[in-house]
């Protein structure tokens, strides 16, 4: 492997991630999907999960080539139905016995990082490119630390760690993950992170700002108007601004972070990353997205989807080096090596979406 | 290659990434032949049980996988294999053509209407019998211990008035059949409830201080309120609300939850709204149980209804507001249920005799 990366590094080629989803189409699987979900008091929503996630998957491409779900909706019910007896248990428990569902909730604490593993390991392993596998090797131990113990921790620095634990968090989500029998190298550093937060309060604090003076303008133009339509404008201006301000750090945060990220990855051998995310289109969209789905009362939701995924396909590319085109699956030679089931035991993935 | 279908596409080898232009040949005993297409070279070979059809996604082209994990697939996304079964074409054909997806459009929100309005209390109702009185009276101790730790202050009434109550209490449960024996009637003074009773599932009902002051003069009245927080414990509202309200939580939460974040706040919302609607219905129940109660007492209806009136002049009820908050709200309007106690109180008269 080692001799063979300098001779080809001017074979490397460049390719985009292209998505070719339509939003007429996905909205007949959706809104089909759905009415056989509720028919059948949501079994099959399982049956559902995996045709939405195929389709997205196959219409995801990077030079011709589609990325393809493998899940079996049956190994989808049993996850959902253990998510579904966890979460029924908890509730039931914290209504008849608010004491014991106290205790329940620590426990599910401590069962959350194994179940990211969970679920990390087996989206990846039903993920697969050009026939060959994803992979994830997180372990439990290293989720414990990056999802409980230092965000419990960082509130004892008033959160001002928070960002450091984010970019630690990020690293062990990629990092982990594995392909053609390689793992991603990420190598991100916590001072965007820092950048990104900063950036985030300073941008708030200017809309906060700038609507407090519009607010005083507005009362000083027409004072004789105060009354209780006044106050509803008010409450409704408040609330709008607050949701305003959540999708603007959204944006800002989402778009820093995987451009960063994105770009201190690489795959050996293999491939590296791009992403040319833009904060002012992506807030126009999810703002857009948001207000279509409300005002069509849900039925913009596939519309919107398919919208989202073309945006972010459309702002990710890659390099990639000969290596791509002989890869070997390692995750299939293992799981049939170690029989169909013991491998099915633990792939799950435990969640109610 | 005889008549047998040639179908262009690409091959892939079992867990490798090397992409061949190939060409796919189904014979009619099912079997398979895979050859590079150019060379004519034969890439790969099996019978018919020894690969399937992937499922039919509407535009996506539907490929072979082989049992070792090789892929064969179709360069046209609209090709369909003649070969393979039609209930596998099913789930893409309802979800392509334009009357089933017309008809689920409408379907879908009504359906879940129904779920989560009808099935599910129904459900909630069916499940209840079985809870273990241990379950209501834990459930019921619990949440007065913590209620007596915040919000509940030590009665001021005088002994008197509370033996008062005490007698029209016991009256009260003497004289229905009910199914429960755990009824204790409590008094408390509470800033925080006002003018107020309320039930426990372990059938505890407690009574503040000022409702007993607000409807001192008025003991059927009082009684009617009684009626209907046993009427609560009677039907065991308190464990139907945590059923549905779980009912509903997984119904969001299995076919929203995967929705936009910000669309999670509506929805939060939409359940909340929901719980109350569970709520107003309980309430209706509970209200209707009181009349019934009322006249196997021998007492009018009419006493509810005015329990209610006081409550309403009280408050300053305006019509206006109650219809804007109707859907906020975990009781229905006073005004609707004082014409219910009214009609009740209506239909008790005729039965009557006449003096």
């Amino acid at each position: 492997m080692e001799s063979s990366t300098s001779p080809i590094i001017e074979q490397s080629r460049h390719a985009q991630v292209e998505f070719s989803g339509k939003a007429g189409e996905f909205f007949g699987i959706w809104i089909v999907n759905i009415l056989l979900s509720i028919l059948t008091l949501g079994i099959y929503s399982a049956w559902a999960k995996v045709r939405t996630n195929q389709y997205f998957y196959g219409h995801t491409r990077i030079e011709d080539q589609p990325f393809r779900y493998l899940a079996k909706p049956l190994q989808i019910l049993k996850g959902r139905l253990i998510a579904v007896a966890l979460f029924a248990s908890y509730f039931i428990l914290s209504a008849v016995a608010p004491i014991a569902g106290l205790l329940m909730a620590l426990g599910l604490m401590f069962l959350m990082p194994f179940l990211i593993v969970l679920s990390m390991r087996f989206s990846m392993r039903m993920t697969s490119y050009r026939n060959v596998r994803f992979d994830f090797h997180g372990s439990y131990a290293d989720a414990f630390i990056n999802f409980l113990l230092l965000p419990i921790l960082s509130i004892f620095t008033l959160y001002l760690l928070m960002p450091w634990v984010l970019k630690r968090i990020d690293q062990y989500l990629h990092s982990n993950i594995s392909y053609g029998g390689k793992r991603l190298q990420v190598n991100n550093d916590a001072g965007t992170y820092y950048a990104a937060v900063l950036i985030i309060m300073a941008v708030v604090t200017g809309v906060i700002m700038t609507a407090v003076i519009l607010g005083f303008v507005i009362a000083f133009l027409f004072p004789f108007s105060f009354g209780a339509e006044w106050a509803m404008v008010l409450v409704f201006g408040i609330i709008l601004l607050y949701w305003l301000i959540l999708m603007l750090s959204g944006a800002i945060y989402k778009c820093m972070i995987r451009n960063h990220l994105f770009s201190r990855t690489v795959l050996p051998d293999t491939a590296s990353f791009a992403s040319k995310m833009q904060v002012m289109p992506y807030l126009w969209l999810t703002v857009s997205n948001l207000l279509a789905i409300l005002c069509t009362f849900g039925l913009a939701y596939p519309w919107a989807r398919v919208r989202k995924t073309a945006y972010l396909a459309n702002a990710t590319s890659l390099t990639l080096q000969p290596g791509i085109d002989q890869l070997v699956d390692t995750v299939q030679q293992q799981t049939a090596a170690f029989g169909e089931e013991a491998a099915g035991l633990f792939d799950v993935d435990i969640s109610l979406a | 290659m005889r008549g047998d279908q040639a179908v262009a596409g690409h091959f892939q080898k079992p867990g490798q990434s090397t992409l061949f232009p190939a060409t796919a040949v189904l014979a009619d005993d099912g079997s398979l032949k895979v050859f590079q297409q150019n060379t004519e070279h034969l890439l790969y070979e099996c019978a018919a049980e020894d690969y399937h059809f992937a499922s039919i996604i509407p535009g996506l082209p539907v490929e072979l996988e082989l049992t070792d994990g090789g892929i064969f697939r179709p360069d046209d996304a609209s090709f369909r294999w003649p070969q393979q079964a039609a209930h596998f074409r099913l789930a893409a054909w309802l979800e392509s053509n334009r009357l089933s997806i017309l008809s689920a459009v409408i379907l879908a929100p009504l359906a879940l209407w129904l779920l989560v309005t009808v099935a599910m209390p129904a459900m909630a109702s069916a499940m209840v019998p079985f809870v273990p009185d241990q379950v209501r009276q834990q459930m019921g101790q619990q949440t007065f211990y913590a209620l007596q730790k915040t919000i509940l202050q030590p009665s001021t009434l005088s002994e008197e008035q509370q033996e008062e109550l005490q007698a029209l209490w016991q009256e009260a449960l003497h004289s229905l059949e009910l199914t429960y024996d755990g009824y204790q009637l409590h008094f408390y003074q509470s800033t925080f409830l006002g003018a107020n009773a309320f039930a426990l599932p372990d059938g505890t009902v407690v009574m503040t201080d000022a409702l007993v002051e607000l409807l001192k003069n008025k003991p059927d009245a009082l009684l009617a309120i009684l009626l209907h927080e046993i009427g609560h414990v009677e039907e065991q509202h308190s464990m139907r609300l945590v059923a549905q309200s779980l009912g509903a939580a997984l119904v969001f939460g299995v076919f929203f939850g995967d929705a936009e974040a910000l669309s999670e706040l509506i929805l939060g919302a939409g359940s909340g709204m929901l719980q109350n609607a569970f709520s107003r219905d309980m309430e209706r129940e509970a209200d209707q149980f009181a009349y019934t109660s009322l006249v196997a007492m021998g007492r009018s209806p009419e006493a509810f209804a005015e329990a209610m009136a006081v409550f309403a002049e009280q408050h300053g009820d305006s019509g206006q507001s109650e219809q804007l908050l109707k859907y906020l709200s975990t009781h229905p309007a006073t005004a609707e249920r004082i014409e219910e106690a009214r009609k009740a109180a209506q239909l008790y008269q005729q039965t009557q005799p006449v003096k």
